[in-house]
């Protein structure tokens, strides 16, 4: 437009001029340019009619998989002699090959595909919009257009591998699983004994204490192994974000959250989840594999959020967790939310708080100025006193520091303790 | 290629007014034609181009008024406006990321820049030697008619361009 008001500038003050001094040889100077403007808007483009077709190679991926954008954009509309196609990129997604933006000339019925390769970080991406803009070959002339092309794409949270879990909720399912449900009957960990009762297997039977009691047999019984229900709650508020040199705490947390749905899934347990933060955003329990999706879907769409009414655990529905069941709360964990953690444990739940480190993940960063260290030590004392109140309370915690693996934290702290090692009173844990 | 032909009409523009204003031995004009060409040549920042092309014309007009070869100012006109199209042009090219086609938009663009202002020059040279008199008041209603129409047409092509 800068250009097109530049040459009717220059044309009106040469005419102005030879009108002005009567020199027709100033007016006959503003002929090509004034040649040049309306051959230009002999050739200016015509209505836009483009139709645009997108395509991606997945829908969902993890995060680090690379999706290829297919664009084929046909032109039903008049011949454009110079079109600029660009694609707009969500925010979020990173272009690793190929390019969204092509400039090119269009005959009627003529396709151009753009092809090109994007990866993101976890969350739900939407294609939109597709910028058209036509002009004629000196660029005075042009039209703009925006055509919606809509895509979704899911950049699930990634999911590492886990070993076994071991929780102990106070009820559990009625189907066979690998959790302990405080139940004697066949099983594998011995749970007591019993009088024989006729149809009892011969091995089961307790020889020695048996022999005590001449006139009675006794039966060894076994814990049975159920399924039981886990809620998994994610915190989702906004304290409980930290960001650090471009790294989120919060990052860390969903990592958490799908790993442990991922695993406890795979155990046949029934999950649901819960994030906790701006607003609530709720999975009901479920099992298998179409579980697994939901929950991951609904990570991948979780941002921490900030709410008057969410500020605090208090407003945790419990009746979205079945009565005596395992909840694992995966959060960083603050003083006021003790109070709720012991208002949960009153009611049955089993809780297990999954609570990556803001001390030392922040601590990273500060560096080694005598205050700040200071500062750290104190914050540190802080954490290690209300990880300890959490555990006389009978709170299992798994104090995450997040540069550790996942995996490796919750065995070490969650793991079972070699017997041997036991027995020379080592291994214990506070 | 447009490149080249970018140099090769910003230099012809440079030495048409350079060399008008020799003829009409007003040295001192030729200063600011030779710096802004030094400026761009050495790769001046995007504003330059239209300053570039509202100079070299303002500069041909004045030159006009003085008296100097038409013929000279002329092609020193209409040298910078192909210098500033292609200029645009090839930034154009560079935004984009990919270009379908390259040596045939550049082929087409320049085919059609240089009828364009083939024909421009033509038309200048054409109305400079046709001798039509007219009196004062008819020039002045003409002058009037052409300004008028003028205007309009932008209006539209401003109305018409996004």
């Amino acid at each position: 437009m800068r250009r097109l008001l530049l040459l009717s500038v220059l044309i009106y003050a040469l005419l102005i001029l030879g009108l002005a001094s009567a020199n027709g040889l100033i007016i006959a100077s503003s002929i090509p340019l004034v040649v040049h403007l309306t051959a230009t808007l002999f050739f200016a483009p015509q209505n836009l009619d483009l139709q645009v077709i997108r395509t991606l190679s997945a829908d969902r991926i993890s995060q680090g998989i690379p999706v290829t954008v297919t664009v084929s954009v046909t032109n039903h509309g008049s011949h454009l002699e110079e079109v600029m196609l660009e694609d707009i990129v969500p925010a979020g997604l990173e272009v690793m090959e190929g390019s969204p933006c092509v400039l090119s000339e269009m005959s009627p019925g003529q396709s151009i595909l753009l092809e090109y390769t994007v990866c993101g970080v976890r969350g739900r991406h939407a294609f939109q919009d597709f910028k058209v803009r036509a002009g004629d070959r000196s660029g005075l002339f042009h039209r703009q257009a925006v055509l919606h092309a809509s895509a979704d794409l899911i950049v699930l949270p990634h999911v590492s591998w886990l070993r076994r879990v071991s929780i102990r909720p106070l009820q559990t399912h009625g189907y066979a699983g690998p959790v302990p449900a405080r139940l004697g009957g066949s099983g594998v960990d011995f749970f007591g004994v019993r009088a024989y009762q006729s149809g009892d297997p011969m091995r089961w039977i307790n020889w020695r204490l048996s022999a005590r009691h001449p006139h009675a047999f006794f039966t060894n019984e076994f814990e049975q192994e159920r399924i039981a229900d886990v809620g998994l709650i994610l915190d989702a508020r906004l304290r409980s974000e930290v960001r650090v040199n471009g790294q989120s705490l919060f990052e860390h947390a969903v990592h958490a959250t799908a790993s442990l749905a991922n695993v406890f899934l795979t155990d046949g347990n029934r999950v649901g989840l819960l994030v906790y933060g701006g607003f609530l955003d709720w999975i009901f329990p479920g099992y298998g594999k179409m579980q697994r999706e939901r929950i991951l879907q609904a990570l991948a769409r979780a941002e921490p959020g900030e709410s008057m009414i969410f500020d605090k655990l208090d407003y945790i529905p419990t009746r979205f967790f079945p009565a005596r069941s395992q909840i694992v709360l995966v959060s960083p964990l603050w003083e006021e939310d003790l109070p709720i953690l012991i208002r949960l444990r009153a009611r049955g739940y089993q809780l297990l708080v999954i609570s990556q480190d803001p001390v030392s993940f922040e601590a990273k960063a500060i560096g080694s100025d005598p205050r700040a260290s200071l500062a750290t030590r104190i914050a540190r004392l802080e954490r290690t006193l209300l990880i300890r109140k959490a555990h006389q309370i009978g709170i299992q915690i798994v104090n995450w520091q997040v540069d550790q693996p996942f995996d490796q934290a919750v065995h070490a702290t969650l793991g079972r303790i070699p017997l041997w090692f036991r027995a020379v009173g080592l291994g214990q844990r506070g | 290629m447009t490149r080249r032909l970018w140099y090769v009409s910003l230099g012809c523009a440079t030495c048409a007014l350079v060399a008008g204003y020799a003829i009409g031995d007003l040295w001192i004009w030729t200063l600011p034609i030779l710096g802004l060409a030094v400026l761009r040549l050495l790769g001046q920042p995007k504003w330059v181009t239209s300053l570039e092309l509202l100079l070299f014309v303002g500069l041909a007009a004045i030159g006009l008024w003085q008296g100097l070869p038409f013929g000279l100012m002329l092609l020193g006109m209409i040298a910078a406006l192909i210098a500033w199209d292609i200029e645009s042009f090839h930034q154009r090219m560079e935004v984009a990321e990919r270009v379908d086609y390259r040596e045939a938009l550049e082929r087409k663009y320049l085919q059609r820049l240089l009828i364009i202002e083939g024909s421009g020059a033509l038309l200048a040279v054409a109305a400079v030697s046709l001798t039509v008199t007219f009196s004062f008041g008819s020039a002045l209603l003409l002058g009037l008619l052409a300004v008028i129409g003028l205007s309009r047409t932008i209006g539209f092509l401003r109305r018409e361009s996004d």
